[in-house]
């Protein structure tokens, strides 16, 4: 162990010799768990090429504290135990200073426990589980609204923005999609919908007929969705083959350039309700969007947009904190004030975010436009 | 009712799938006594083999369909020569060994050629729907449809009537007295083993349209397969055609009206009582 | 004489070996990967038993190994159960359920087996994923918690470091290891070996390989539900993963592969294959095709697993003792 360090030592400095002393330091590692392999795997690598996009550019411009940040990437697969035993890796073997992940709220529940046992601050993006932030643990922090607090922002515009009445939910069967069909209904009934449905398919499903068929049975005027890219194309395309033509609400990634181009006709009208989105305009996500596609090829999706948030957090914190000290980086991120793509994050004192804005887009033309903006509130 | 008809729709669209795929599974069962835990990898290579075809190299749909099952049964035959071959008179446990070894290798040489995202292959028809007295279906659906129906009825001839399925029977029926009679049982096993995993891949390429491949979608098509293969009985063609469309209609209806999740569990349910009380499958008569 | 020192000797060896890694591996990641180690090690032995000793082809195991978990994660929760109390329950209700699976099951042979212990597993996972209200289906169950220890004279003493839980882990493995070895070494095990050599032979002495294969089938699922339970309050969490083939396969690995029909050969399996895909985990798709291949050419051309043959192949002849496949 001790040989181990020393010898990463002696590599970094004779890396930079030549280069200033302040330099000639141990970089900040921060470790990375997300899905490279599995079904998510698109997704989570997306994530990864963000943040290394970014730290790439927080390093030509000097790194944090004087010091280069480097990034040690885990594959969690979105499987719990692969993900604690990353987490594990990194911690113990990598000796990160801060995590972010996982990609899937069982394995961030599963790798928080890591983050708790070791006192290492842990940041998720994209894990919505309401429960995750309601356990108290004072190492995890959760940049992204909830499912129910995006059902509370936009559960009661959604009659009068898509011009329906009846709906209809079709979610996966995870605490993700539970939670939307929990949370939902009490907003959208007090704006004068009702619920005529409520179906769940399988995380592994691609052939949805039957639960459409069901679903169709009950008549709805809107249907509210939960799914990434893959099911999220599946199900759109067949809703259509099977005749169903009414509005398609989904959280998750209708409003992502791969699932627009893989969806074809079947994508256009959709709308998302999601939390970034790459039409909004503000000058700094215009300009993430511009850097991300010279260098992706690609618009961000949304989970480009958590890992923007992500990482320029817990450096941010960081440079406050004047340390690596994982309790004083905590400390810092507890007072965030942050203002990023998608406005001003701040922790509630069960470190959840709130004040970013949230979004309804309308998929036009294969571009989604932003229909409306909410607030999230202070819980 | 309209809700209905959609129902069976489904459930026929499918289970012809089914059909297919297990055919070939009960057909290498009941020549070469072998269970092959690699069969669904079949349909998962016809599938993602057309993907390419289509989108990658830009080949014509209606050729790279027939191109697919040509280039998983020179699969087939390479396997079958270095690994299958090696199977013949060997104990249970070997030969379920090495096919559940097999489709873990298919499976992860599928997702390092392909990667994880599940693909759906680029099809000429219009997806505009149609309907027909409130039933919905799509060029594309009744295509499948076609082709997989006509690929049963095209595997029950070649069975009957043809002088290489007549020898497959009578392999099936008893080995050594086939082998007497001139019939050279190593061709056989080549011939039932392509024929197979054809059908298979056909199914994979033609369902690919629709319900989009990806490297692991292999393993529970095996699962349903045995289902469908134990439903009819072990080794019987016509019991597979009929078990197979008995499945796909329970599952669409049990989905249909009850918690959705549990539609899986039909199967695995029946194939454990069939086994019990009618080992030989629900079609034989005691 | 000469041999029987030997044997102690390497006995004492191993036994200092394992006491003390903990004291030598400072680094708590590998010491993570020798607790999952031991805790597959209990699973291994517990298959092999069934796959080694009367040769019928489970694919139930890793459900069992859920079931356990389950069954211990639920208990802890539900009705604040300790482990202690959690462990055997989840055994005995593990072994309950493989007695009725089995009374239905081991009259039946062959293929109608394996294809039924498959349906049964993915029965299980259903359950697991669907019974919403009770699993909290792919939610999972988190929160699971490693009790103290009570031990009379000293009293309570906390082993939630890994150091500790180590020692918790050992103890069961070794403990399992013995029995099993008294179990194979009996009469018990010569009726075992008897059915999977000559079915037709053992019955006709009166062996009723109904009952020998309900001993083993049962015995190895009651292993596989501590096991499990060992796994839950460890990690802390349980989900419907648990109930992956995957899992099936990596415990068919540990078993074929370190040499099935000895028990030495299946526990050194479950180290090894515990170890190597984490060893190998930067190249994930790599290590799955690796370890097919070897699956296959192992049970193709080396019924005898892979452990046996190398170390035939490194140790003179005269240092060997006479190893486990005294079956």
């Amino acid at each position: 162990m001790q040989t181990h360090k020393l010898f990463r030592m002696i590599v970094a400095c004779s890396a930079i010799s030549g280069v200033a002393v302040a330099v000639a330091q141990e970089p900040v590692r921060i470790g990375v768990v997300q899905p490279l392999t599995g079904p998510v795997a698109y997704d989570g690598n997306i994530y990864v090429n963000t943040v290394k996009m970014l730290v790439d550019a927080m390093n030509a411009k000097g790194g944090v504290l004087g010091r280069k940040i480097e990034l040690v990437v885990e594959d969690g697969a979105c499987n719990p135990a692969q993900s604690v035993n990353a987490a594990e890796k990194l911690v113990v073997r990598e000796k990160v200073v801060a995590l972010l992940g996982a990609f899937c709220s069982t394995s961030t529940a599963a790798m928080m426990e890591v983050a708790k046992k070791y006192k290492i601050p842990h940041i998720t993006g994209i894990s919505t589980a309401a429960q995750l932030t309601e356990q108290g643990n004072p190492y995890f922090f959760r940049a992204v609204a909830t499912t129910p607090m995006l059902g509370e922002a936009f559960g009661g515009a959604l009659p009068a923005a898509v011009k329906a009445k009846r709906f209809a939910f079709l979610v996966l069967n995870d605490d993700w999609g539970r939670s939307m069909a929990s949370s939902y209904p009490k907003s959208i009934e007090r704006a004068g919908g009702q619920i005529v449905a409520t179906e769940y398919f399988q995380q592994s499903e691609l052939q949805f007929l039957s639960v459409i068929t069901k679903i169709k049975g009950s008549n709805p005027d809107a249907i509210i969705l939960s799914a990434n890219t893959q099911q999220a194309v599946g199900l759109s395309k067949q809703i259509r083959e099977l005749g169903v033509t009414v509005p398609l609400i989904g959280e998750g990634s209708w409003t992502s350039d791969s699932y627009i181009k893989l969806a074809g006709p079947a994508a256009e009208g959709v709308y998302g309700l999601v939390e970034y989105v790459y039409t909004i305009d503000t000058p700094i996500n215009q300009a993430f969007v511009k850097d991300f596609r010279a260098k992706l090829n690609e618009n961000p999706s949304k989970f480009a947009g958590a890992a923007h948030n992500a990482i320029n957090i817990v450096i941010d914190a960081i440079r406050r904190a004047g340390s690596t000290d994982s309790e004083k980086i905590r400390e810092a991120l507890k007072k965030a004030d942050y203002n990023g793509i998608v406005g001003n994050i701040k922790f509630d004192d069960k470190n959840q975010a709130y004040g970013q804005s949230v979004y309804l887009a309308h998929v036009k033309g294969g571009v989604p436009e932003v229909v409306t903006t909410a607030k999230i509130a202070k819980p | 009712m309209e809700i209905l008809g959609q129902h069976l729709f489904n459930g026929i669209l499918i289970g012809c799938a089914y059909a297919l795929i297990a055919i070939g599974l009960t057909m290498i069962f009941g020549v070469m006594n072998i269970a092959n835990f690699a069969h669904g990898e079949f349909y998962m290579l016809g599938g993602f083999i057309a993907y390419y075809l289509v989108s990658l190299v830009g080949l014509n749909y209606y050729l790279a369909l027939p191109a697919a099952v040509v280039l998983v049964v020179v699969l087939a035959v390479i396997l079958q020569h270095s690994i299958f071959r090696r199977l013949r008179d060997a104990p249970l446990m070997t030969t379920t060994l090495v096919t559940i070894g097999l489709s873990i290798l298919l499976e992860h040489v599928a997702l390092m050629l392909w990667g994880p995202q599940p693909q759906s292959i680029p099809t000429p028809f219009p997806t505009k729907p149609l309907s027909f007295f409130g039933i919905y279906t799509t060029p594309l659906y009744l295509f499948s449809m076609a082709v997989t129906a006509a690929l049963i009825v095209v595997g029950h001839l070649v069975i009957r009537h043809t002088s290489m399925g007549k020898a497959m029977r009578a392999t099936f029926q008893n080995k050594e007295a086939s082998a007497l009679v001139g019939i050279r049982i190593d061709r056989i096993y080549m011939l039932t083993f392509a024929f197979g995993a054809a059908l298979a891949a056909a199914a994979g390429a033609v369902l690919g349209g629709f319900i989009p491949v990806e490297p692991t979608a292999g393993g529970i098509i095996t699962l349903k397969a045995f289902i469908v293969v134990i439903l009819g009985g072990l080794g019987s063609f016509v019991g597979a055609i009929v078990g197979g469309l008995l499945l796909g209609i329970a599952e669409a209806l049990g989905a249909g009206y009850m918690p959705t999740g549990w539609k899986d569990a039909i199967g695995f349910f029946a194939v454990i009582l069939v086994l019990l009380f009618r080992p030989d499958g629900i079609f034989k008569r005691a | 004489m000469l041999d029987q020192t030997r044997q102690r000797l390497a006995t004492a060896g191993l036994a200092v070996l394992l006491l003390s890694i903990p004291l030598v591996v400072r680094d708590s990641y590998y010491l993570h990967l020798f607790i999952i180690a031991g805790i597959f090690v209990i699973v291994a032995l517990g298959l092999d038993l069934i796959v080694g000793y009367v040769g019928q082809l489970s694919l139930a195991h890793a459900a069992f190994f859920g079931l356990g978990a389950y069954a211990s994660a639920l208990l802890s929760l539900r009705l604040q159960w300790s482990m202690w109390i959690g462990l055997p329950a989840a055994a005995l209700i593990t072994g309950v359920v493989a007695f009725l699976l089995g009374w239905v099951i081991l009259r039946t042979r062959g293929h109608r087996f394996i294809i039924i212990t498959v349906a049964f597993a993915e029965l299980m996972k259903l359950v697991a994923t669907n019974w919403v209200d009770v699993t909290r289906g792919f939610m999972g169950l988190p929160g699971l918690q490693i009790p103290n220890l009570y031990v009379p004279g000293i009293g309570a003493i906390d082993i939630t470091s890994k150091e500790r839980f180590y020692y918790v882990v050992l103890a069961g493995a070794v403990i399992t290891f013995v029995l099993c070895r008294k179990m194979v070494r009996s009469s018990i095990g010569r009726a075992f070996v008897l059915i999977r050599e000559n079915e037709v032979l053992a019955e006709s002495l009166g062996i009723s390989a109904f009952r020998y294969c309900m001993i083993a089938f049962v015995t190895g699922a009651a292993l596989a539900g501590a096991a499990g339970s060992l796994y839950a309050h460890y990690v802390g969490f349980v989900s419907p993963d648990l109930f992956n083939f995957s899992y099936v396969t990596i415990m068919l690995i540990m078993v074929i592969l370190g040499g099935k029909g000895t028990l030495i050969g299946p526990a050194l399996g479950a180290v090894i294959f515990t170890f190597l895909p984490e060893l190998l985990r930067d190249a994930s798709h790599w290590r799955m095709i690796i370890f097919s291949v070897i699956l296959i050419v192992t049970t193709l051309f080396m019924p005898r697993g892979i452990i046996f043959p190398i170390i035939e192949h490194l140790v003179p002849k005269r240092w060997r003792t006479r190893h486990a496949s005294a079956s």
